[in-house]
């Protein structure tokens, strides 16, 4: 908010644009030094926090109202509340963050000087959206050539689809995922967690990157634009669905609720269940190893998987040779629990993991010996959000959280004291709306 | 037509199968020069996976293997010999990166750890995605793209309530999360080393970019103790939206019309079907309470659809619908990605003219796109062994006869 004590505090802890990068912290940072305009919501989120744990400046641009990632649950402590959304607490962190309203002039004034003095701005709008606005990337890399603009939309900015609306699963069903989940006698399920919106922040941010080092590299080539289809995006996961049918003809359907082969698939244990892959991609010797396990918990039938029929992929991918397998692997698997067959079945050098769950996931002790989950603060609850860190270790430039996400217009009087705006006309700029 | 982004870098590939492979395609589909690294007697397995051209087996006929290597040289070295290793670290002395997925260890058995390769080019990019990562009490476990689903928990998390976990249906970490962050990574340790002339090691573990991307749902379970569960197609609190049957054989739709007016423009588009008449249903609230019903009602509707039909009227609407779409009709129906020019067809010395996918994304002035089809096995080691490494080719014709180059 923009109250008169926090301009005040603003004027005197802002010196420069970047002040508010960490600089407490020894190492340096890969991406220090590029100043980033997060104009996003959920398609681009991850791809602005991306930037900001390796030490870019990034500014989250919100509606006046809000990010509408805001009113997206789980909430913490099950609030619905601007400030307690989760997703937003965890795709935003590391950002500071200001409310406009680009739909006003004094709004798109505002953002043009924001604009004027960034690397890279990305923005998810619906195509023409931002031009309607005089915010496009023509119009604001004639003011400021070397900026790289990311537009990341449904369908690309062009094309039949372009004016098409679409939400994750409808990006997952258009660009061919969709079909290859779920089970063979149910409709297609979808995978969990947005996987269409976060696949295209995560080629936002290669392809961002390779525009920003292109810039980087010609002193004299200006910044281009980056035109992101979410659709094309989940192509990118077909795994080999798309030569399947290319070379052989042949259409993938899904799967799920059987074994791929013999020894590939869910099995129950005593305490959920495993993933079990000693066929397949990984081949055959894993097999023998499987085996040997199986007789010496004294499940001596086993030892007829080590016939020489048991060599063909052929016959492990029949029925028969399915239920054999399930027939002496399932008990055995049933009697124990999720750690005891990784761990014992990983020590004989078989591929077994446990199906985990978040509860899981969050007790592991490889992740744990790796610190990979950290606490984040979260003020408005006064709790600690316990999150996933460092998704890769730099070991010269290390991934650190910068800061908590945001409230909602929490630095707009510091980033408008940046741009020259006195606290009288920053205060009128609240009053009449244009900005939070 | 401008110069590609990573025009002029070079990258000593020594990556294999999945997540590896598709990081270093992306950095060859934008002018890297990749060098991959293989070996006869330890060939990346995807070279003996289906699909095969026309279904005839090969080590250069896999299209699992080319998608991913589009763009890129290979070379053959024995990395057991002696002078296998000298070729490789001369040519890592001649390289910006160098990149491997092997469990932690493979690489310092070749000589080739981070440490030793430091030595030869200090400035040097070096990326490691083992599964688990560098270090730790499972860091030597097995696992491919499957069973990493399961240890990420999208696994447990997508698919049925009431069924055992279905997952995405595809190795989805090897293909988008961990490409994806480790092509991130390098990138920014890139342009590190452009600011400060320093190099550095990357270490990811190829579980952790997945689990990355589940933040919130990790959130909800540490901050607010809950276990999320499986929900099929359905997404709290919304309703309508799922998956519906249309006609003809596994045929289906997706739908989400929850907010208040894609709901009102779905149900004009079903005709104002008496089932969705209920004052009940005008308010999210009580679309969610009965969202069985209301599922029902829409797919006794959507089955006399055609699903192309239905996603036009849909679309005309304002509702965001789209057709499920099978591999065959993403290949030759879908309008969107002809117009992107996404599908590359390019031809290959024994597949002859196959598909390969291209960067999902367009940068302007920039051609980015596969420019060369997967290489067979070996098909630069002369090239590359004679023009960066300035051997003869009578040196190479000895190299090989030493069993060096196989």
């Amino acid at each position: 908010m923009c109250d008169a004590r926090i301009s005040a505090d603003a004027n005197a802890l802002a010196t420069s644009w970047q002040s508010s990068a960490s600089a407490s912290d020894a190492a340096p940072s890969a991406l220090a030094g590029i100043r980033v305009l997060d104009l996003s919501g959920l398609a681009g989120q991850y791809c602005g926090k991306q930037f900001a744990d390796l030490g870019a400046d990034v500014i989250l641009i919100e509606p006046v109202m809000g990010s509408p990632v805001r009113r997206d649950g789980p909430f913490i402590d099950d609030r619905a509340h601007i400030e307690f959304s989760l997703p937003f607490a965890y795709f935003n962190a590391g950002k500071r963050g200001m409310a406009i309203d680009l739909d006003r002039p004094e709004g798109q004034r505002i953002l043009r000087q924001l604009a004027d003095r960034a690397d890279l701005l990305i923005e998810t709008a619906k195509p023409g959206t931002m031009k309607h606005r005089g915010l496009d990337h023509a119009a604001l890399s004639a003011r400021n050539p070397r900026l790289v603009m990311t537009s990341v939309t449904p369908f690309g900015q062009t094309g039949p689809y372009a004016n098409y609306e679409a939400e994750d699963i409808v990006a997952l069903a258009l660009g061919g995922l969709l079909y290859l989940g779920g089970y063979a006698d149910t409709s297609p399920i979808a995978a969990y967690g947005n996987q269409a919106y976060l696949a295209a922040a995560q080629f936002a941010s290669v392809a961002s990157m390779m525009a920003l080092l292109s810039v980087d590299t010609d002193r004299e080539r200006v910044g281009q634009h980056v035109d992101v289809s979410i659709q094309e995006c989940v192509t990118m996961g077909l795994e080999t669905a798309i030569q399947y049918y290319d070379l052989e003809r042949i259409v993938r359907k899904r799967t799920s609720g059987q074994q791929i082969m013999a020894g590939v698939g869910v099995f129950e244990c005593d305490d959920g269940q495993i993933y079990l892959m000693a066929g397949g991609i990984a081949s055959t010797r894993f097999w023998e190893n499987l085996v040997r396990w199986l007789m010496d918990e004294g499940v001596e039938a086993a030892g007829q998987l080590l016939e020489s029929a048991w060599e063909s992929h052929d016959y492990l991918a029949t029925s028969e040779a399915k239920a054999i397998f399930s027939d002496l692997f399932a008990p055995f698997a049933r009697k124990h629990t999720k750690a005891h067959l990784y761990q014992t079945g990983q020590s004989r050098r078989i591929p077994i993991c446990p199906i985990n769950t978040p509860r899981d996931i969050l007790t592991s002790r490889q992740l744990d010996y790796r610190n990979f989950f950290i606490s984040q603060e979260h003020a408005p609850s006064g709790r600690n959000l316990v999150v996933p860190g460092a998704p890769y270790r730099l070991e010269a430039t290390p991934w650190h959280q910068q800061r908590p996400a945001p409230r909602l217009g929490e630095h707009t009087s510091e980033i408008l004291a940046t741009l020259g705006y006195e606290p009288a006309a920053c205060a009128a700029l609240v009053k009449s709306g244009v900005v939070n | 037509m401008s110069r590609l982004p990573l025009h002029g870098i070079r990258v000593a590939d020594f990556t294999w199968i999945g997540a590896g492979s598709f990081t270093t395609k992306l950095l060859a589909d934008h002018g890297a020069d990749v060098i991959k690294i293989e070996s006869r007697s330890r060939m990346d397995s995807l070279r003996s996976s289906r699909p095969y051209k026309d279904g005839v087996p090969g080590i250069n006929r896999s299209g699992y293997f080319a998608d991913r290597n589009s763009s890129k040289r290979s070379i053959t070295l024995n990395l057991k010999s002696e002078a296998g290793k000298d070729l490789a670290r001369r040519l890592i002395a001649t390289s910006d990166i160098v990149a491997n997925n092997f469990t932690p260890g493979t690489m310092e058995k070749f000589g080739l750890g981070y440490e030793a390769v430091r030595e030869i080019r200090e400035d040097i990019i070096y990326i490691a995605m083992s599964m688990q990562g560098a270090a730790g009490p499972e860091h030597r476990y097995l696992g491919y793209g499957l069973t990493m689903g399961a240890l990420t928990g999208l696994q447990f998390l997508s698919g049925l309530p009431d069924r055992e976990p279905a997952g995405t249906g595809t190795n989805f970490s090897d293909h988008i999360p961990n490409p994806c962050h480790a092509a991130f990574a390098i990138l920014a340790a890139l342009r590190h080393r452009r600011q400060t002339g320093q190099g550095q090691y990357i270490d990811i573990a190829q579980t952790e970019p997945t689990i990355a991307l589940l933040g919130p749902s990790m959130g909800d379970c540490s901050v607010n103790n809950r276990l999320p569960e499986r929900s099929g197609n359905e997404r709290r609190p919304l309703a309508p939206h799922g998956v519906y049957r249309c006609q003809g054989e596994d045929r289906w739709i997706a739908i989400s019309a929850w907010r208040d007016a894609t709901w009102a423009a779905l149900r004009a588009v079903l005709g104002d079907p008496p089932f969705a008449r209920s004052p009940d249903f005008d308010a999210a609230d009580g679309r969610w309470a009965r969202r069985h019903a209301i599922d029902d009602g829409i797919a006794a509707i959507t089955r006399h659809w055609d699903a192309g039909d239905l996603m036009s009227a849909l679309q005309r609407a304002g509702v965001p619908a789209g057709i499920v779409r099978t591999a065959a009709d993403i290949v030759d129906e879908d309008p969107q990605l002809q117009h992107r020019g996404h599908w590359v067809r390019l031809t290959h010395p024994e597949m002859g003219e196959s598909i390969y996918n291209a960067p999902p994304f367009r940068i302007s002035e920039s051609s980015v796109t596969p420019f060369a089809a997967a290489p067979l096995l070996g098909q630069h080691t002369d090239e590359v062994l004679t023009s960066i490494l300035g051997l003869s080719p009578s040196d190479v014709e000895a190299l090989r006869r030493e069993d060096v180059l196989t």
